[in-house]
This record gives structure tokens, C-alpha cells and sequence, in this order.
């Protein structure tokens, strides 16, 4: 099919200057004919015809009406017309049509069907959406243009007709003339030759240079204006390919931060903020974002919320904003983990009860540092550096893999001092028993067991919870797997 | 952690940081006082059961009239505006070059001025709860073990730092030979040895560690067993 588009074109393009042989001839009547064979297909496979016969007669039945078939047909026209009126449908149409030569020019829009170019209308489309909302705009334009279309071809008419020794020999050539010299173009193959003319002339390049000043800097606006949602859509037609990715509402300080370790980590996830100015700081990270208000249920479904989205990040400066934004996440997926920040205190309850699986305290966090640091400096400090990997001290959880020498195993066994590392505790299944812990916490999911006995037997899957060096983390991690 | 001797902290500024973390202060029993200039903000605190003064904080004579430079011990400054906070620590270090001053930055690059400015510490509140959430996503389970243990509200277990006094059982003691965690239910961490300076030295640091007296050990563990330690430490001196 390519080829045959292509071959037709170039027939066309050859055929400007050489005569065409017999050969040539025939193939282009062949190339038509299957493009009229196609153009009937498609149109005949575009919907089915007997169904709609089929309606109409069960519908007569129905109510004990004689079947028209008049009516049927209508029907069926209408659906064939909207067919024929689709601008793909067009081109083809134009592609055949052979009587008017330049026309088939037009058979190169074939190629892109072929080459199925029209995904890109969307684009098209959102130029066109952009431009329609200047229309106020152009049209004060359009309507300055004919104004000075008309009085510049007038006038140069006037003064310039062939009669009075000029160059214009017709109304139409005058139009011509204003128009080459409006837009700036100025081919000079018809130039004034009366004081007037030139006058005019004047006048109207004056013009022109605004007229085209104006044009650009509409056109301009309007994509700059739209240039942000253009890419928000883009953001968001790459995000329908991922899967288990974090939002992020809010882009503040605290997004900033989270942003920057889930990068560092290679996590998928995509940042939305009320602030066009620092959603464009994130895209300069080099981050997802997306310019919205995250409330909105709509603005949620788009960004994958119950569908790809595994959790979400509530972390503005609102509390009334970051609990709508998880009752509204909550309400979309009853699955999807939801880390909220509650600015004040007496939100914490509100962004529970409005489903949130997590919530965080900034100022209660300071309080809780400050008062620990009051009491014992030293420590408190170390810990805090350990949790917040500033320190080549870690505290890490490490899985005992099923069926691994330590399976079965009593802690005792673990090589743990050798490698220098602080058994902090077992983390097990909920419903592990033990007479040799003293104390346990039940998680979510997990119980921890704190600072087990010697004599605590470890099973697969369970993991150590050690404070030590990274490298001999690494190294235990290393043993466990051999 | 209830205060040995009384202390006295002067919390500068009166926003929901300032009233969080004299809360957390109250809780633990030590005495303070909240400053700032904006006096409707500071009737809320007033109201709140906190001893308040209004202040001008910029006013060197106000500032020594708070007694900072004789009585006070502590100062937090917790101002809304990083600017307003680098220019009370500079201030209150000028005036009092031997006290600890504890401040908060909003952004990154504010920790370092407030540290040339003289602060002791410098808390990043956006940068840590950062962390938390990233901590939440990153490995749930051990974020949920230190919120329910350590750093939550409510929490059953404590890091403590416990001096050693002279001639008690830890006194000669090498670090890694303490087993605290079959006698008493405790994890150490490690010690400060003010002989070494104000670190923490790990326990699981390589070069052995003959624990003396004035070193301070930093344990986990329930509150309960930690007063046993104290007390049975106490009693064998």
C-alpha cells in the first residue's frame, strides 16, 4: 500500500514534466481502483448494516407496525454519513477523486495513515484547543485585517490602475498587491508608481508590521499560557505505563525531602502541586510533576489513584487540604497506603479517621527531639543520626532466608559478635511464642521480639534487627545467603 | 527523663513548634519559660499553663534581663522567620558563650548559618519528618519498631544514658563484655568516655573499651530495668 501511495505521487510529480508513457497510465488507473475498492470496504465494514434492519423490524413488531424499510435506511445512511464525514475518510475521498489533478496531491496524506501518523492528532487537536481560546483575539484581528485589506486595495485601485498609468489591471490584483504588502512579504512584482500609491504604501507596511506583531504574540501567549497543561498531559500519558508508584501531594519542604530519597532510591513516583513555580522547580530535578490541585477527585483518578498508584503522600501545609486529599484517596481505593502529615496536633484523629494509614508531626517530632536532647544529649543524638543514615553505624533489618544454615537456629548461633554487630531484636510472624523474650510488641504485621535470649530459636523469614557498621551488615547479609 | 537540678530553659517564640516542644519539656519535668514579642500569641501559651514574658528579642538589655549570661542553662529559639532565629543565637551566644542553644531551621542551608551563629543543635523538623515518611516507604516494619518503641508517643522503651559510678560492677568492665542483655533486658549501645570527648563510642567498635568511672553508658531498654541497673549500680559502689 505504501509503495503504491508512493509511486502514485511520484507519477504525479514526473508527470509535470514528461509525457507518461502507456504503461504509467494503466498503473495509475490500477492504483485508483484499489483505492476506490478500499474506500468502499472501509466503508462497508464501518458498522453493520443488518443490525440495524434487524432493530428497526423488531422495533415495528413491537408496537404491530408494518416494517419500513425507508426507515432502516435512514438510519443506516446516517451512520455511513458519519463515516464519510470523518476527516480520514476525506482525505481518502479527495485521494481517489481524479477529474481535479491537484488533488491528488493529496494522496501523500494517505502515507499518513499508513504510517499511522494520526496517533499525533491528539497534538494537533490540543494546538487547535489552544488557539480556539484566543478566538476573541483573532477575531478583532481578522475583523482589523479586511478592514485594511479592503481600504488598502481600494485605494491602491485607485490610484494605481492601469488606467492612470499604474500597474494594477483588476480589482482582484489590488487585493493581491495589499495582501503581499500587509503580511511583509513584498514580492515587488507589482509596485506604486503614483505619489499616492506610495502613500498608501506607507501606510499600509505600518500596518502590516503590527498586524503581524499582534498575530505572533497571540499565538505566542496562547502557547505559553497552555504550554504547562500540554505537559501536565504528557506527565500523565507517561505515568499510565508505570505501576506501584508514589504521589506526592505537596512539593513543599517536607516533599522536597521525600522526593529526594525515593529518587536516590530509584522508586517510581510522581509529585503534584497547587504552585505552577514549584512544579517546574521539580521538573528541573528532573522529578514527575504535574500542576493541580490533588483534592479533586478527578485530578486523583488521573494520577492512577485505584489503579497503578500503591500509595499516596499527603505532605502540604494544609492539614484541612491533606485530610480531603486521604478521604478523597480513600474513597478511590480502600487498598492504597496513605502517609499523611498533620501540621497540628488535633489533626492526627481527623486523618485516621479519614483513612489514613500513617500520619507524621513535624512540630511533634522537633518537641520530641528537643525533650530527648534536653535529657540525654549524647545518645539521643547518635540514634538520631543511625535512623537518619548520617552515620557509618546502621540499624538494619536482615531476613534469615528459609531453609539457610541459621533456619532453626538459636540466636546464640548467629554469628553476631564475631561480625561485631548489637542484636536490637527478632522480628517475627504475629503469633511467634517464646519463653526466652521478655518483651514483644505487636506491629501491624510483624511482632517485634526485644533483645531475645541465647537460646531464642530463629526460623526462615524472620529478620535481625542489629545495630552495627554497614559493612558487617553486609557481611552477615553476605553469610546467610551461602 | 525528669531533670537533675533545676534547669532553667528559655523557649524564645510562641508558634505551634514552640508550644510543642514546651510541652514536651513540661512532660518531663523541667522548669521554662516562653518569650517572644507577639503578646497574643503569648496569652494563648499563658492560657496553655506556660510561664510567659513578653520580650523584644532583638533588644540586647531585654535579653540579659531574662538572665541570660547568669541564670539560664537552656535556650530554644523557635521563631517562625530563620532570619528572626540566626539573629537571637547570635545574640544569646555573644551574651552567654557557655550555654546550650537548640534552634530550628526551615531550610538546609540555614543549619549551617545557625551553627556559625553559635548553636549548639540545630533541628531540621522538614528534613527529619521527610525522612520519617521516606522511612515509612522505604522499610515500614522498622519504622513502625522506633515509633512504637523509641521515638513515639506513649513509648515503652528508652534510650538512656546511665553514669557508671566508681567502684560499682561495670567499673573495669570491657564494653563488649557488659551481657546487660541476659541480666537486665537492656541493649548497649555504647559509651561516652569524656576522657575521649562527647561521642558515643559503639559497642561494637573494634578497639576494646575498659569501661571507668565517669564514662556514661547508652542503653535500650524499659524504664523499669533501667532504674534496676541504676539502683543495683548504686548499690555495689
Amino acid at each position: 500500500m505504501m509503495t503504491l501511495v508512493l509511486s502514485s505521487v511520484f507519477i504525479l510529480l514526473y508527470d509535470v514534466r514528461h509525457q507518461l508513457g502507456h504503461w504509467a497510465v494503466k498503473f495509475e488507473n490500477l492504483v485508483v481502483l484499489i483505492f476506490i475498492v478500499e474506500y468502499l470496504a472501509r466503508l462497508w465494514v464501518y458498522d453493520d448494516i443488518h443490525r440495524h434492519i434487524i432493530e428497526v423490524y423488531e422495533e415495528s413488531e413491537l408496537i404491530n407496525e408494518p416494517f419500513r424499510v425507508s426507515r432502516a435506511f435512514r438510519e443506516i445512511l446516517r451512520n455511513k454519513w458519519a463515516y464519510v464525514s470523518s476527516p480520514m475518510a476525506v482525505i481518502d475521498f479527495l485521494a481517489i477523486f481524479p477529474s481535479y489533478r491537484p488533488l491528488r496531491i493529496l494522496r501523500l496524506f494517505l502515507l499518513f495513515r499508513l504510517f499511522k501518523l494520526f496517533r499525533y492528532a491528539q497534538n494537533i487537536q490540543e494546538f487547535g484547543s489552544v488557539l480556539r481560546e484566543k478566538q476573541a483575539e483573532f477575531f478583532t484581528l481578522l475583523t482589523f485585517l479586511l478592514f485594511i485589506l479592503i481600504v488598502g486595495s481600494s485605494a491602491i485601485y485607485l490610484f494605481e490602475s492601469s488606467n492612470y498609468g499604474g500597474q494594477i489591471h483588476g480589482f482582484f490584483e489590488g487585493v493581491y498587491w495589499a495582501l503581499v504588502t500587509l503580511s511583509t512579504v513584498g514580492y515587488g512584482d507589482i509596485t506604486p508608481q503614483t505619489f499616492e500609491g506610495r502613500l498608501v504604501t506607507m501606510v499600509l507596511i505600518l500596518s502590516g508590521i503590527g498586524v503581524i506583531s499582534f498575530f505572533t504574540s497571540i499565538v505566542v501567549s496562547a502557547f505559553q499560557e497552555k504550554l504547562g497543561e500540554v505537559r501536565d498531559r504528557q506527565v500523565l500519558s507517561q505515568l499510565q505505563k508505570k505501576k506501584g508508584y508514589t504521589v506526592i501531594c505537596g512539593h513543599g519542604r517536607v516533599g522536597q525531602v521525600v522526593a529526594g530519597y525515593l529518587h536516590q532510591d530509584r522508586q517510581p513516583f510522581v509529585i503534584i502541586d497547587e504552585n505552577r513555580e514549584v512544579v517546574m522547580a521539580a521538573r528541573r530535578e528532573g522529578y514527575l510533576a504535574v500542576h493541580g490541585k490533588a483534592q479533586r477527585l478527578g485530578m486523583l483518578r488521573k494520577l492512577g489513584v485505584g489503579y497503578n498508584a500503591r500509595r499516596i503522600l499527603c505532605l502540604t501545609g494544609d492539614d484541612v487540604v491533606n485530610v480531603y486529599i486521604t478521604l478523597t484517596a480513600r474513597q478511590l481505593d480502600e487498598k492504597i497506603e496513605i502517609i499523611s502529615r498533620a501540621n497540628h496536633h488535633r489533626t492526627m484523629k481527623k486523618l485516621m479517621l479519614a483513612g489514613a494509614s500513617h500520619a507524621v508531626e513535624p512540630f511533634k517530632v522537633v518537641g520530641l527531639i528537643a525533650g530527648e536532647y534536653i535529657g540525654q544529649p549524647v545518645a539521643f543524638e547518635a540514634v538520631q543520626g543511625i535512623l537518619m543514615g548520617q552515620e557509618e553505624i546502621a540499624l538494619e533489618a536482615v531476613r534469615v532466608p528459609e531453609g539457610s544454615w541459621l533456619d532453626g537456629r538459636r540466636v546464640e548461633e548467629a554469628p553476631l559478635e564475631e561480625l561485631r554487630l548489637i542484636l536490637f531484636g527478632v522480628i517475627t510472624p504475629l503469633e511467634r511464642e517464646s519463653d526466652h523474650v521478655r518483651h514483644h510488641y505487636d506491629l501491624r504485621t510483624h511482632r517485634f521480639q526485644f533483645n531475645p535470649g541465647a537460646d531464642f530459636v530463629l526460623l526462615g523469614e524472620d529478620m535481625l534487627l542489629v545495630f552495627g557498621h554497614r559493612y558487617s551488615i553486609l557481611r552477615l547479609r553476605h553469610r546467610l545467603k551461602t | 527523663m525528669s531533670a537533675t537540678g533545676r534547669r532553667k530553659i528559655v523557649v524564645a517564640g510562641s508558634g505551634p513548634v514552640a508550644l510543642e516542644v514546651a510541652r514536651q519539656l513540661r512532660d518531663r519535668g523541667e522548669a521554662l519559660c516562653l518569650v517572644d514579642y507577639d503578646g497574643e500569641r503569648l496569652e494563648k501559651a499563658r492560657l496553655a499553663g506556660f510561664e510567659v514574658q513578653q520580650v523584644n528579642l532583638q533588644d540586647d538589655d531585654e535579653l540579659l534581663s531574662l538572665g541570660l549570661g547568669t541564670e539560664v542553662d537552656v535556650l530554644f529559639s523557635l521563631l517562625d522567620n530563620d532570619a528572626d532565629n540566626v539573629f537571637l543565637v547570635i545574640s544569646a551566644r555573644a551574651l552567654a558563650p557557655g550555654i546550650s542553644i537548640v534552634s530550628i531551621s526551615e531550610t538546609e542551608e540555614t543549619v549551617k548559618r545557625l551553627q556559625a551563629a553559635g548553636a549548639t543543635k540545630v533541628i531540621d523538623p522538614y528534613q527529619i519528618s521527610g525522612y520519617r515518611i521516606y522511612e515509612m516507604v522505604h522499610r515500614p516494619v522498622i519504622a513502625e519498631i522506633m515509633d512504637r518503641t523509641v521515638f513515639g508517643t506513649d513509648v515503652d522503651l528508652e534510650i538512656a544514658e546511665i553514669p557508671v559510678p566508681a567502684g560499682s560492677f561495670l567499673d573495669g568492665e570491657y564494653l563488649d563484655r557488659l551481657s546487660l542483655s541476659s541480666r537486665y533486658n537492656l541493649v548497649v549501645l555504647g559509651v561516652v568516655d569524656r576522657d575521649y570527648g562527647d561521642h558515643l563510642i559503639f559497642a561494637t567498635n573494634p578497639k576494646r573499651h575498659r569501661i571507668d568511672v565517669d564514662d556514661v553508658i547508652v542503653v535500650i531498654g524499659q524504664r523499669e530495668e533501667l532504674e534496676r541497673l541504676r539502683k543495683e549500680m548504686a548499690g555495689t559502689a
